[in-house]
């Protein structure tokens, strides 16, 4: 069990408490189908006398207010209850006049652009769904899904919208169409519905699981269905010749688009080699695009779309109108579901522990987000049964990522000890206590690639839980870090060097466990950033913690790196795992360094620009009624109860201290210690130096994406390493995707910067001289802290001049 | 309306005799809820726990119903519902029409209705208990 269980799992009990009848009927979708058959309205035991007028004439003497009630019954209780002809409440409550029935006659018979008018409208709604809108309000608004699959068929030949067709007559051309559409819609819906709930999703915050106790055709075989789509195309091509008629070509895309999305499904079940993979998914790639040029084909078919049918469904909401995005959205939507479940394929290519972090991290930073299915896809290939990408075991992985980080070449991961049988040996006892450490460690790493496959919310919201965990593992690493150190043969430095300081060891595990806490706080801060969260008065602070933040980081990595390269030279090993180290520290210590420099800068310009009084004020983006936004103002807190609070996550870290209240004012203050000017100086240098790294990054990346790309395929095998150009930065699989994010985004943000400080310098310096200091900035220029989707770089927020 | 109660006591032991038994509501759009009686005030506000409602098949329905299904033969003038066990939805005879009609049928829970809307309440018993009672 890892933290997500224990979070989820009594909010979805706190969900199904709040419906009604939970204890009779539960509303969780794995038990949709349990639910007992509604009890004979009369048998022969039973009799129904009726009492209208003595209960009503009873009820008549009670006094106002008082209650005959069950003594079991809470008055609490009742108040989930459904209120009956409360058109808000119940789903079953009719307007005057109004019919439960659709007037609506599946039978009649649709020409083809009819039925391209009907799949093209599905299209919309099946994108809804994956969108996270529910089935009642998507899909099942079609009276033809509602045909299909109700009362709920159990046979392929059940399954079908005019029941009680005779076995042997043929079908209208037409209906066979948009039957085996609809079977092979409804069957994918099944799949993608059984693949999310499988996975950790948010109900309610990504996606809508509940199918309102229809089957989405779960008893149906999936080759059936095949069966039917091809033998619907077979149709189509023997009534139309599909290659004159435009209409049949059309129609026929549709379904092959059905059959590939299907086929894509079953072959992500198997979790291979992802060459083997892709082509069902290129296969709807290719079909989309003829599918999106030949939409003004279709002619709509209203009638056919109900928001009626929600009142027959397991639920007790009344009906709510059909959420249907437009054809422009469905059309972007569906392009990036098919390029996302394409590229997600190709985390199967595993090379190290390092790239596939990064490609985790950089394909759930995309924006948008890629869909809960695809997300759900890339969870069950790193996750299910344990065996990451379905051929690694975690063992594996770890062991892999200790030796990038910390432990090149290092007996303490040699797989012989594992061999060793004499319990004196220390190879045997470096076995065992390693083994307790991976079994401490292995849920904690595991969690961090988890974490990111959420929601960016919770994806920040779990990193902090992460943290406390890190923070003891940290502690715990430490302890096993000593107890292995007489048996590892290592040689004791004092670390910095000639220091005079007492020689310490490597420390290996706690390193490695010190090296993953401190990237968990600077990713939770710099998702702080992206989710909006800090006011534009903090971020100065902010900046600042995370610039204090990477500097430690820097600091610790110069460490490893020490002792690292001390074994180099000391044992001169020829395995390949220390240059691989040895980038990985190198490329870390670049990103790092960009990191800190970048955020001090920003932090550097956010205190100059307070300092000229251009920093937009609290109530600039919200409603004109709040208070003004300066400190006194806001009486019922102080800065210090501010910062408190802010940094309550990080409160309980041991190392690195945080930063008092004061430290941090001094730090975004200054003191007045340094002039304006002095500071945008400042800003000036940190850009330089962000350039700087940023520039490594790019030398080691290689200019030329695409040769990254090719270099990758050659490399494919796990465990080999070479220099090949993904290599250097750790992105194999993701390198034009993480340049695209890092070294182009970033630098993005180094630009802005740049136009900003020379602008306000500019408009500084002209004031100066003419009027009084500070003033005269304010009144020339306006400045706007952005949002972060309008900022080049989600994680820095640098502000707009928008009035000079 | 005279009421049979000549005291508050009366009216009140009335309606705890009836709590828990199985209620059949009829409300103004002519559904039908049946569930455990829990609790009445004096509108006549009802709650029921465990409800299932009941709906009269639309004219669309009944008309498909009957095709199918033909006339019935056994019909029993002084029970006018008669169940179909096989399937999740439950047969009623109208007594005007003479044929078998499928009510539609949904589970709902826990339940108020307004007194308002009632127009028909019925108490199921035993048909066993009433006859020890005397009563049939």
């Amino acid at each position: 069990m890892n933290s997500f269980d224990d979070e989820q799992l009594p909010l979805t009990q706190g969900f199904g408490d709040l419906s009604l009848g939970n204890d009779y009927y539960s509303p969780k979708p794995g038990l949709a189908f349990e639910e007992p058959p509604s009890p004979m309205i009369s048998s022969e035991g039973i009799i129904a006398q009726e009492i209208t007028d003595k209960f009503l004439s009873a009820a008549a003497k009670l006094e106002p207010g008082e209650l005959v009630k069950d003594g079991f019954f809470t008055l609490f209780e009742s108040v989930g209850a459904l209120e009956v002809m409360d058109p808000k409440m119940d789903s079953g409550c009719l307007a005057p006049g109004e019919s439960l029935d659709d007037d609506y006659d599946v039978s009649r018979l649709l020409s083809p652009s009819e039925v391209i008018g009907i799949i093209d409208q599905l299209f919309s709604l099946e994108m809804a769904w994956h969108l996270g809108y529910p089935l009642s309000q998507t899909l099942f608004t079609s009276v033809y899904v509602e045909k299909l699959q109700h009362p709920n068929p159990t046979t392929i030949h059940d399954a079908d919208f005019i029941r009680g067709h005779a076995a042997d007559s043929p079908r209208d051309p037409m209906h066979t169409v948009l039957r085996a559409y609809c079977l092979g819609l409804l069957k994918a819906c099944y799949f993608v519905n059984e693949r999310i709930k499988s996975e950790h999703i948010y109900e309610e915050e990504d996606f809508v699981t509940n199918t309102y106790n229809r089957s989405l055709l779960e008893s149906l075989n999936r080759s059936d269905i095949y069966d039917e789509i091809v033998t619907a195309r077979q149709v189509l091509r023997d009534t139309h010749h599909t290659e004159t008629n435009e209409l049949a070509q059309a129609l026929d895309f549709r379904l092959q688009f059905r059959l590939a999305f299907l086929r894509a499904i079953e072959l992500s079940e198997l979790r291979t080699d992802p060459a083997s993979l892709t082509p069902p998914w290129a296969e709807m790639q290719a079909v989309w695009s003829k599918i999106s040029k030949t939409r003004d084909l279709g002619s709509a078919v209203p009638g056919a779309f109900s928001t009626k049918i929600q009142r027959r469904l397991a639920s007790t909401m009344p009906p709510r109108p059909i959420v249907q995005p437009s054809a422009q959205e469905t059309q972007r939507h569906f392009e990036k579901l098919i390029e996302d479940g394409m590229s997600v394929l190709n985390v199967l290519n595993y090379t190290d522990s390092q790239s596939l972090l990064k490609f985790v991290l950089t394909f759930q930073a995309q924006k948008p987000q890629p869909m809960v299915y695809v997300r759900a896809l890339l969870q069950n290939f790193l996750f299910h049964d344990m065996i990451i990408l379905g051929q690694l075991s975690i063992r594996r992985v770890m062991d892999d990522d200790l030796s990038i980080v910390v432990l090149p070449d290092s007996i303490l991961l040699d797989p012989i000890n594992d061999t060793i049988e004499a319990p004196h040996q220390p190879r045997f006892i470096i076995a065992s206590h390693m083994e307790i450490f991976r079994q401490r460690a292995a849920q904690s790493y595991l969690d961090i690639f988890r974490a990111f496959c959420q929601n960016r919310c919770r994806v920040r919201r779990t990193l902090f839980h992460s943290l406390q965990d890190w923070e003891m593992l940290q502690a715990e690493a430490e302890e096993i870090d000593e107890l292995l150190q007489p048996h590892a043969d290592e040689k004791l430095l004092v670390y910095p060097p000639r220091t005079g300081g007492i020689p310490t060891g490597s420390m290996p595990l706690s390193s490695w466990a010190y090296h993953y806490k401190l990237q968990l706080m600077q990713w939770t801060v710099q998702l702080g950033f992206e989710l909006e969260i800090y006011q534009p008065n903090e971020l100065a602070s902010m900046y600042w913690y995370l610039a204090y933040l990477a500097q430690t980081h820097i600091y610790h990595i110069d460490r490893i790196k020490f002792f690292t390269t001390h074994r180099l030279e000391t044992t001169h090993p020829t395995s390949p795992q220390y240059p691989r180290s040895q980038a990985f520290l190198e490329h870390t210590h670049a990103l790092t360094r960009a990191t800190f420099s970048l955020a001090l800068a920003l932090s550097t310009l956010y205190t100059a620009l307070a300092r000229l009084g251009l920093l937009p004020s609290l109530t600039t983006s919200s409603s004109p009624l709040a208070p003004p936004a300066s400190s006194s103002s806001r009486p019922y807190s102080t800065d210090a109860l501010r910062h408190e609070i802010r940094m309550k996550p990080f409160a309980s870290v041991s190392l690195p201290d945080l930063p008092s209240h004061e430290m941090m004012v001094q730090a975004t203050t200054r003191g007045g210690m340094s002039s304006t000017a002095g500071l945008l100086e400042e800003v000036k240098g940190s850009v330089a130096n962000v350039r700087r790294q940023l520039g490594v990054l790019a030398a080691l990346a290689g200019d030329d994406g695409e040769e990254g790309t090719k270099r990758r395929d050659d490399n494919g095998v796990a465990g080999e390493w070479s220099t090949a150009n993904g290599n250097k930065v750790f992105a194999v699989g993701c390198l034009d995707r993480w340049k695209g994010q890092v070294v182009e985004g970033w630098m993005k943000a180094v630009v802005e910067i740049e136009e900003v400080v020379e602008r306000v310098s500019k408009a500084e310096n002209e004031t100066k001289g003419g009027g009084v200091k500070g003033e005269g900035v304010v009144t020339r220029l306006k400045l706007k802290v952005p949002r972060p989707s309008e900022a080049g770089h989600e994680w820095w927020i640098v502000p707009r001049i928008v009035k000079e | 309306m005279t009421s049979p109660f000549q005291d508050k006591q009366e009216a009140v032991s009335y309606l705890e005799s009836l709590l828990n038994k199985n209620l059949r509501v009829t409300t103004t759009d002519s559904r039908i809820f049946v569930g455990a009686f829990k609790c009445t005030d004096a509108e006549s506000n009802i709650v029921l726990q465990y409800t299932y409602e009941y709906r009269h098949p639309t004219p669309q329905q009944a008309q498909q119903q009957n095709t199918t299904q033909g006339d019935p033969t056994n019909s029993n003038p002084t029970n006018p519902t008669t169940t179909e066990t096989t399937t999740t939805t439950t047969t009623t005879e109208t007594t005007t029409s003479k044929i078998k009609l499928d009510l539609t049928s949904r589970y709902l829970g826990l339940v108020v209705v307004p007194g308002q809307y009632i127009v028909k309440i019925e108490v199921e018993e035993f048909a066993s208990q009433l006859r020890g009672r005397g009563l049939l």
